[in-house]
């Protein structure tokens, strides 16, 4: 075989390998985002039209439009049928339930760095008798599956009187993303040079100013990557969001999304929808810190 | 110190404390439909939860749940970091685009593979009927054979983009030298994959099957979101069950026996990965 031969095979074999992997993890999608922009009689259409024949708004409208219109079930018998009028009632909790889904992310951002950056400054930077040992006994909180925390945060939310709102997602939160924060963060701290933070001391600074003058500045590839760590963890948990929210005034996105599926009269194409805005925040964060988050995921398996 | 006390409260309150209050309740028999007469029991809990066939069969479903999962999830990431781990144009396209099934929320993959499933109008039906594959639509989730591997694909789905990349950073912190010295020796591409990457690839194995193993043998999201336990509890799983118990039965007490139990398997399960894979390092 001639070399060229041999780079035109290659380059062929790539872009079989791509395409079929480009195919796996993007049609899925694709479909998703296709199908919200088609009507009720188009979605039901055998074969399904792969690309919409008359793409239509009709299912954001109905989001965005759900809080001025007032849909009963008379209304809802009235709309026609076949042109996508199955608006579920509901559909005017999704917008208040994103808006929840932020508020507790943020607040879970937030209050990670309160607690993770300093904690991982001392784990790295300050020498003290069971420092390995605690970040191995933060690692295994981690290894304990949230439906076992279930029970324990249910009677312990209770007591607080935070059952059905979105404090109890903010606290149950910090236990399932502060170990992850501190993991990344310690390692990225321990491979900064000791000598900064002696030169920082002798300099006159105190611990604190060291950590936020001289450490944070430098650490910010690794708090970027745990900030987008905790939000993207607090946008999409379900389980707890499950079990603690019961009504609109603290459900979060994935709650409201859920109970959408599980309602046989509502139209494919509506929940379609409502399932492209919740995955739009995430895949732009995701695309756009792409770098961070590779470097945040690798950093843990590289020590580990 | 003071740098660490906000940290060590936080995960005492949620993480410390939970586990041992858990374990606690789990010797009562705690009912919210009799929340006034609390009484202990001993392990009476625990043998409860043995003697109910139901469990003993969600064990075996969660089984063949995570080892059908995982096993999909170590090819296709092998083969998705092979193809990463080469150069060539279009391929930060490729890695960039791998993080969208990893960031969406569960929820979203769950109701979009719901629909593609769909047996009165799913694109699954549509696809395999246009390619001749079938000549009718079928019923996919309601068919008590098909729905824990279907379930299993919507789960490998989302997991593969991290396993690969986990896998890549092992791949490319192999030595280039290794290579060039199997191809002086004669060895082919199929054997220098055999004899020189799957080896060096091991500790990535380790971390991704441990992982991975955990989070299937866990995982309760799809199962809520596509079939609700059935059909005929045919993806009735472990985390379903405690589901079922605590927030169904409203037995809180053996619903935290049951998850006592869960967290127990996967501590086991790791514990005996780490043994049997680290004897071959």
């Amino acid at each position: 075989m001639t070399p060229r031969a041999a780079r035109i095979g290659r380059n062929l074999l790539l872009l079989a390998a791509s395409l079929l992997f480009l195919g796996y993890v993007l049609a899925p999608v694709a479909w998703l985002v296709s199908s919200s922009f088609q009507s009720e009689s188009e979605i039901t259409s055998k074969p399904p039209h792969w690309i919409p024949h008359q793409p239509t708004l009709k299912n954001f409208e109905a989001i965005f439009g759900a809080g001025e219109r007032d849909v009963t079930y008379e209304t809802r018998r009235k709309a026609d049928p076949s042109s996508g009028g199955f608006i579920p009632s509901t559909a005017k909790n999704l917008l208040p339930a994103m808006w929840n889904s932020f508020i507790v992310a943020i607040s879970v951002v937030v209050l990670n760095l309160l607690v993770s950056v300093p904690a991982a400054y001392a784990m790295a930077k300050i020498r003290f008798i069971g420092r390995q040992t605690s970040i191995y006994a933060m690692l295994v909180t981690r290894v304990i599956p949230d439906i076992a925390l279930v029970v324990p945060f249910f009677l312990f939310i209770r007591k607080l009187g935070l059952l059905d709102h979105v404090g109890s997602l903010i606290i149950t939160y910090l236990a399932i993303t502060i170990p992850f924060s501190v993991f990344i963060l310690v390692g990225y701290f321990e491979s900064l040079p000791d000598e900064l933070d002696k030169a920082a001391r002798v300099d006159g600074c105190s611990r604190l100013q060291a950590l936020l003058r001289v450490f944070l500045p430098l650490a910010l590839p690794s708090l970027v990557a745990m900030i987008l760590f905790a939000f993207l963890t607090s946008w999409n948990e379900f389980l707890l969001a499950l079990m603690f929210t019961q009504t609109p005034a603290s459900q979060t996105m994935p709650i409201v999304v859920a109970s959408f599926t599980s309602d046989f009269t509502i139209s494919f194409s509506f929940i379609n929808a409502a399932g492209v805005l919740a995955v739009v925040p995430p895949v732009i964060l995701a695309i756009v810190f792409e770098r961070y988050i590779v470097s945040g995921l690798t950093a843990g398996a590289v020590k580990g | 110190m003071l740098f660490l006390a906000p940290m060590l409260v936080v995960l005492s309150v949620v993480a410390v404390f939970p586990v041992v209050y858990s374990f606690w309740i789990s010797l009562f028999d705690l009912r919210l439909t009799r929340p006034r007469s609390v009484p202990f029991v001993w392990f009476d809990n625990y043998a409860q939860v043995f003697a109910d066939p139901l469990f003993w069969t969600s064990v075996a479903r969660t089984a063949t749940f995570t080892v059908m999962a995982v096993a999909a999830i170590m090819v296709i990431a092998t083969l998705m970091a092979l193809l990463l781990n080469e150069e060539f144009r279009g391929r930060r396209i490729l890695s960039a685009v791998l993080l969208v099934p990893w960031a969406i929320p569960y929820v979203a993959d769950g109701l979009m593979w719901k629909w593609i499933y769909d047996s009165g109008y799913g694109a699954l039906n549509g696809l395999l009927y246009q390619l001749d594959f079938i000549d009718k639509y079928m019923v996919w989730l309601g068919d008590t054979r098909k729905t824990l591997a279907l379930i299993a694909n919507a789960f490998v789905w989302k997991e593969v983009p991290l396993a690969t990349i986990l896998l890549l950073v092992t791949m490319k912190s192999i030595p280039a030298d290794l290579y060039g010295a199997a191809k002086v020796d004669g060895a082919n591409v199929w054997q220098r994959f055999v004899h020189v990457t799957l080896p060096a690839l091991r500790p990535g194995f380790m971390l991704v099957m441990i992982y991975e193993t955990m989070m299937a043998v866990r995982h309760f999201d799809l199962f809520f979101i596509l079939t609700e336990g059935g059909p005929a509890n045919a993806s009735h799983v472990l985390a379903w069950d405690v589901y079922v118990e605590t927030f169904r039965k409203l037995s809180f007490g053996t619903g935290a026996a049951l998850a006592y139990l869960i967290a127990l398997i996967t501590f086991l399960l790791a514990f005996s990965i780490i043994r049997t894979m680290g004897k071959k390092l």
